[in-house]
């Protein structure tokens, strides 16, 4: 090779002039600064994290001894039931899950009413009305649903003001009352735990400025690190050229 | 301008106080208040579009580098906050919860890679388009006409997601079905495109911003003050939302608050929004850190995104407007989980169904009560996000054709305006291509906009890193690199397309989950620079004229 090819090499790792030499340590600074702190804290957050089951997972396992062993006591049945409604309450379930935790509910609240006939004729009309009403501000599907939530709440020990009890009549089907299968009470104990046990852990459960810790650390205190690196940057090089002479 | 828009907004005023019960609705039904102002926003666009309309190539391609530091960030911020970022963030966390925060952390993180690998040195190389440096920097008329064809692919990818969410917000304002909403959405943007040209764009950019951005805060500030949070920083305030949902609101803890379909404010303890790759989310630890890996280097790899730093006149200038650019990003960003949190607990009753989860920034809105005008304006910031970021990758995909494929491959002597005319033509075609990907509504906005960062991550993003950073970086290298990561982003696209069309490949399920089609670059990008290596290394050395160029411009 001809040698004086040899003087025009540019490499990140081997910089050959004292400003490129301190521009790759910073550069590497930097970049180890937003490695760790994006990556670093997710790992850490994984590395402790602990499955830790809701109040209403634990009152679901007490509750579903009793229903397994094919004799359940009415606690047994409203824990579930309770525990069930919890479950319903959230937004984002997959369903085929809703539809088994309808089923469970519905055959619950049946099993704990005494009165299973008209039980079932009160959630058939207001399923009639409700499938014939075009908007949930109909009066008497507004009516019918506020008759229905003290029953259900009652059946499964509730305060008619608990959200759990304001979903039920949305929740309980007459269709699904008299069965609950094998099968489908086989998944319950692993949907439960999907929806009801999380990943958490010293930092998940701090707060901070409202927020829980891990939540502001990644929504709001990364940006705002971006932002600083990105400044940083920007002003320590302007201080370098300024240095070294360097015009842009 | 002042004289035309003038009467508009006085001609609409009482329309638009007469139209206000129009917009409660969540779903269906034309919303007349929210419509004008629509229309008022996109003919003001077009104004500013008209005035400023390019007058020559170098005008319509890099806007003359006329641009200031903080204009430019300001341009910067408008074209990346596009739809993904004003309605798809919120989706994506009101639907998987923590783990849509990886899309907040891979948006924002890359940019400090950008920056601090890039930005100054790429306005140094002084190209004009992504295409224009592949070819220039590894002395290749293929290479280049293979990176005008990725750039045009990235583009395409890009806009399907941004067509979309213009489809949806259409949709929901005048009360059309999704097919035609995206039909009359695309060819609003494709005129608006056309006339105005990139020197229009990048000074529309600015006032888009500014409207983006207001139209965004308004709803939140009054949400926070409304459901009785610290309302003066909401950014700050919504994190008592996220720590309600998580351990539960019981009604008589509301205050009785309600939504507009008068449903208490209050929820079942719902963790699973919160707790990081929740079993209940189906999202793991894995999926997290892939997303926001690969959307960083996507980044850094976006041809729309690299041209932005050409429009400034000093490499001290595009540094600067990253940290400008990156400010004014993280604004919305700050803000866009507050909304998607808000959703969250006002979405909770079953009555209120299911949300399409793309549009729950306006539901949230409206659920909220807040005033429909104020949701029509969002509504309406909405558009202008998508707007300002399909014009920028219109130009940038009809750039890449007209300039790097027609004048630099096909005919070095196309007069300019036969250029200008190819550009056109192209922002045309790339038009019709996108509607038509738009109709199938493949994936939420935030996954389709995800799958052109990975294949920038895969393809763009290592010849520009390499380029830059090692003169050993050659011709053989580059082409054996981008075959690499070429090939994995074809295997990931591939099966994620069978998998939507119903058709089950080999491997499916494991191909999908490792590269699935919005993070196949956290595997695709680091191959694709290893393969880049070796065969540099074993292949001959870079001409002596383009290292003489890397030490003595970029480098100086």
């Amino acid at each position: 090779m001809d040698p004086s090819q040899n003087d025009y090499h540019i490499s990140f790792f081997k910089p050959t002039t004292d400003s490129a030499r301190r521009n790759r340590n910073m550069v590497v600074q930097l970049i180890l600064i937003w490695v760790v702190a994006i990556f670093g804290f997710q790992i850490t957050l994984k590395i402790i994290e602990k499955p830790v089951p809701e109040p209403a997972y634990t009152l679901f396992e007490s509750s579903w001894e009793g229903i397994e062993s094919g004799n359940p006591t009415l606690t047994d049945l409203q824990g579930a039931g309770q525990a069930a409604l919890s479950v319903l309450g959230k937004i984002a379930i997959d369903p085929g899950h809703r539809e088994l935790l309808d089923n469970a509910v519905s055959w619950m609240a049946y099993q704990i009413s005494e009165q299973k006939d008209e039980l079932k004729s009160a959630v058939a009309a207001f399923e009639e009305i409700a499938a014939s009403s075009t908007v949930i501000t109909d009066e008497t599907y507004v009516a019918e649903k506020n008759e229905l939530i003290p029953v259900l709440a009652g059946l499964f020990d509730l305060n008619p003001l608990d959200v759990r009890a304001k979903i039920a009549p949305l929740e309980v089907k007459s269709s699904l009352m008299e069965s609950f299968d094998d099968s489908s009470r086989d998944q319950m104990v692993e949907t439960m735990g999907l929806y009801l046990i999380h990943n958490r852990s010293v930092l998940t459960d701090a707060k901070f400025l409202g927020f829980p810790f891990h939540y502001f650390y990644t929504a709001v205190f990364l940006l705002i690190l971006f932002v600083g690196l990105c400044w940083l940057y920007c002003v320590r090089t302007d201080m370098f050229h300024k240095k070294y002479g360097i015009e842009d | 301008m002042k004289k035309i828009l003038l009467p508009i907004v006085l001609i609409s005023l009482p329309t638009l106080l007469n139209a206000a019960t129009a917009a409660t609705q969540l779903e269906g039904g034309f919303k007349v208040g929210p419509a004008i102002i629509l229309i008022t926003i996109l003919i003001l666009f077009v104004m500013v579009g008209v005035v400023f309309r390019a007058k020559d190539t170098t005008d319509f391609y890099a806007a003359g580098r006329g641009i200031s530091k903080v204009g430019s960030g300001m341009a910067i911020a408008s074209n990346w906050m596009s739809a993904a970022s004003f309605l798809g963030m919120a989706a994506l966390m009101y639907g998987s919860g923590y783990h849509g925060l990886a899309y907040v952390v891979g948006w924002t993180g890359g940019y400090v890679l950008l920056l601090i690998l890039m930005a100054g040195q790429i306005r140094k190389y002084g190209k004009y388009t992504a295409a224009d440096f592949i070819g220039d920097r590894y002395y290749s008329k293929t290479l280049r006409a293979v990176g005008a064809i990725i750039a045009i692919l990235i583009s395409i990818a890009y806009a399907v997601g941004q067509f979309g969410g213009i489809g949806l917000m259409f949709k929901w304002v005048m009360g059309i079905d999704y097919t035609m909403a995206v039909i009359i959405g695309g060819a609003v943007v494709l005129t608006y495109t056309m006339i105005s040209g990139m020197l229009g764009v990048t000074k529309n950019m600015q006032i888009q911003y500014v409207i983006i951005i207001i139209s965004f805060l308004i709803p939140l500030f009054i949400l926070t003050a409304k459901f009785d949070y610290f309302w003066l920083l909401p950014q700050i305030g919504y994190g008592s939302v996220v720590s309600d949902a998580i351990s539960g609101l019981p009604v008589n803890e509301t205050k009785a608050l309600i939504n507009s379909l008068g449903h208490d404010y209050a929820i079942v303890p719902a963790p699973e929004y919160a707790m990081p790759w929740d079993p209940a989310t189906g999202k793991s630890f894995f999926q997290w850190i892939a997303i926001a890996f690969s959307l960083m280097i996507g980044t850094a790899g976006l041809p729309h995104v690299i041209q932005r730093f050409y429009v400034v006149p000093k490499a001290r200038d595009a540094r600067w407007s990253v940290v400008w650019g990156l400010f004014f990003i993280s604004i919305l960003y700050w803000s866009a989980p507050a909304y998607a949190a808000f959703g969250k607990i006002l979405s909770a009753h079953p009555e209120v169904g299911t949300l399409a989860k793309d549009a729950i920034v306006v539901y949230t809105a409206q659920l909220g009560n807040i005033h429909p005008l104020i949701v029509g304006f969002l509504a309406a910031g909405g558009v202008s996000a998508a707007f300002s970021t399909v014009s920028g990758l219109l130009v940038a995909g009809s750039s890449a054709f007209a300039h790097d494929l027609y004048v630099k491959v096909i005919n070095p002597n196309a007069t300019p305006q036969r250029q200008l005319l190819y550009a056109r033509l192209a922002t045309i075609l790339m038009a019709i291509i996108v509607t038509l990907l738009a109709l199938k509504n493949f994936a939420l906005i935030g996954q389709l906009v995800a799958v052109a960062f990975s294949l920038a991550g895969c393809t763009i993003f290592p010849l520009f890193l390499l380029g830059i950073w090692w003169s050993g970086s050659n011709k053989a290298g580059a082409i054996a690199g981008l075959i690499t990561g070429g090939t994995v982003a074809v295997i990931a696209i591939t099966y994620f397309i069978a998998g939507k069309s119903g058709v089950t490949l080999p491997a499916h399920d494991f191909i999908s989950y490792w590269l699935e089609a919005w993070y196949f670059a956290w595997i695709g990008a680091p191959l694709a620079i290893l393969v880049h290596i070796i065969v540099s290394r074993l292949t001959k050395e870079t001409p002596l004229e383009i290292r003489k160029f890397l030490i003595e411009q970029v480098h100086s």
